[in-house]
């Protein structure tokens, strides 16, 4: 019989509910306090705008070769910026605390919070889609790859946010300062200023090493029709690194509690 | 059944003992009283008796859950009030409490009926739809306690509940304390007023560099040190001279209380006496007098090993 004070459906479910729920309410406080914080707008909007900006303007390349890079750097600065801001300000205020304690798992913790960067990202990612659209009329060619792309990369930095975020501490400005160690470089090797078939063997074997690889890769497909990876490539090795982010970010989340 | 058990807890922090082998148990339906200087293990203690930390070696179980094996359903039956007010200062108070309830899967009907309840019995239910950031640290506090409340635990730990906070929130919060202890609600109450503890709780714990010095009712371990028995004594004049008094039989110590004179002594007749004939002799009169028992605070200082701030050091903190 289910609890009546909760919605807790009886059985095995009753867990994976609880998780998911608490999962998602994390995900909602989020997207109420930090979505519109000035920091946020910053790092998750204009950077990411920026840094194109200072790389694109005055080069050669088609429309349809710049926006699917665009949307992969949008995506990689907006979906790993809240938990950053967000966690170490939790911890100053110890509400963190009120999260560790909840009666879920620490992966329900680590889902919330990603959950709230991967919602954001993906809606901001919209923006350099419409203006491929609407201003540079770049069509999509299968819109299977983006919508995947977008999804699963959009998850995959969120959750590495919400990784670099376990650092104990209660300054945003440290785990951002980590963060760009990773996101800039990131950047550069992972085949959207250069195609991946253009740059040195020993680099594409970095470049295999970034998910932003397979994530502009995906995104790249659904505009240009043809892929360095099949499909499934990319969409397992994204599948892959949100795994391998969210055990590293339970491991230290629960290291640092103690 | 034990609300809370906890089996020679012991935790370490790489060189630092901080919890050596601690045991105890709260009965269901029991107040409490965790008390301790800094540093004497409080916090490491309700860290692990809610699964944020886990023990380095010993075991805990709440309500017959074990804190580390089964750490959802232990926390599930567990309110908790941290000792800083943790609120989202940029959701209003309703936000607040709605997310603490969603944490807990309490459904939407339960935590609406049960959120607006704890809003006006804590004096927030006109301020619901205020930002928090402008709330008072009172209302704040009142408002952190109500979150633990929301999922109408069976056990919560209240840390420091009452501390520097106003007359009214203080009211508000014994009253509450009151309240849910009535309702069989099990409370652990860590708090520096040790008067506090001695009025609400039914047991108290003192803890002292990670080890239990003593547990037991506040008026048990009250009897325990008869020897700090006090005559409390005011006199119509001020050229009455504190050391005077040290030279009275059996007096071991004196304080001047403001416009009053305590001196301790395990002899309160032989001192009263004393403390008259003083007067006579002086030609003053003495405009009261009291005799009080050990306090629960002496208990503390003796147990811990404080010195008192008359000797130059620091009071309980």
């Amino acid at each position: 019989m289910t609890d009546p004070l909760t919605d807790i459906p009886p059985g095995g479910s009753g867990r994976l509910f609880l998780e998911l729920n608490a999962a998602w309410a994390i995900a909602k406080k989020d997207i109420r306090i930090y979505y519109f914080k000035p920091n946020i707008i910053v790092s998750g909007m204009l950077f990411p705008l920026f840094m194109f900006l200072a790389f694109a303007v005055g080069r050669a390349a088609e429309p349809a070769v710049m926006i699917p890079g665009l949307i992969a750097i949008t995506i990689l600065f907006s979906a790993s910026s809240i938990e950053p801001v967000s966690i170490p300000i939790e911890r100053r205020t110890r509400t963190f605390d009120r999260l560790l304690a909840a009666p879920v798992s620490l992966n329900a913790v680590v889902l919330g919070e990603s959950l709230s960067g991967f919602l954001y990202a993906s809606a901001i990612a919209a923006v350099p889609f419409a203006a491929g659209i609407l201003l540079f009329f770049v069509p999509v060619q299968n819109p299977v790859p983006l919508i995947a792309g977008v999804l699963l990369t959009a998850f995959c930095f969120a959750t590495m946010g919400t990784l670099f975020s376990a650092y104990p501490t209660e300054s945003p400005g440290d785990i951002m300062s980590m963060l760009n160690l990773v996101r800039l470089p990131l950047i550069f090797i992972s085949g959207i200023f250069i195609p991946l078939s253009s740059i040195p063997p020993i680099l594409r074997i970095v470049a295999y090493l970034s998910p932003l690889t397979y994530g502009n890769n995906l995104i790249s497909a659904a505009f240009s029709g043809t892929s360095h990876f099949p499909w499934a490539v990319d969409i397992g090795m994204l599948c892959l690194f949100i795994a391998i982010f969210q055990v590293m970010a339970y491991r230290l989340y629960r290291k640092f509690s103690d | 059944m034990s609300a809370i058990e906890a089996r020679n807890l012991v935790k370490r922090f790489r060189n630092v003992t901080a919890l050596s082998g601690i045991s105890f148990s709260v009965n269901e339906g029991e107040t409490f009283g965790f008390l301790g200087p800094n540093g004497a293990g409080k916090t490491t203690t309700i860290r692990i008796l809610t699964g944020i930390t886990a023990p380095t070696a010993g075991s805990a179980s709440v309500f017959s859950h074990d804190i580390v094996l089964d750490t959802v359903a232990a926390r599930r039956s567990i309110g908790i009030v941290h000792e800083i007010s943790n609120v989202y200062d940029d959701l209003t108070a309703w936000l607040n409490l709605m997310f603490a309830a969603e944490l807990y899967a309490v459904n939407k009907t339960e935590r609406e009926r049960k959120g607006s309840e704890l809003l006006e019995r804590f004096g927030l239910f006109e301020r619901r739809n205020d930002t928090v950031r402008g709330f008072s640290k009172g209302m704040k506090r009142r408002l952190t306690i109500a979150m633990g409340l929301v999922n109408s635990p069976r056990l919560i730990f209240l840390d420091e509940p009452t501390s520097g906070l106003d007359v009214q929130s203080n009211l508000i919060i014994r009253e509450v304390i009151r309240e849910l202890n009535a309702d069989g609600v099990t409370i652990f109450l860590t708090t520096h007023n040790i008067e506090e503890a001695n009025l609400t709780c039914d047991r108290v714990a003192i803890i002292n560099r990670g080890q239990i010095a003593a547990i037991d009712s506040p008026e048990r371990l009250k009897k325990t040190i008869r020897s700090v028995q006090s005559v409390e004594v005011a006199f119509d004049s001020n050229t009455v001279i504190k050391d005077e008094f040290l030279a009275f039989p059996g007096v071991s110590e004196v304080r001047k209380e403001g416009d009053k004179f305590r001196l301790f002594t395990e002899d309160p007749a032989g001192v009263i006496e004393a403390l008259t004939s003083y007067a006579h002799s002086r030609g003053i009169r003495i405009l009261s007098m009291n005799t009080f028992g050990p306090s629960l605070e002496d208990v503390f200082i003796r147990l811990t090993g404080l010195t008192l701030p008359s000797h130059g050091v620091k009071a309980i903190d």
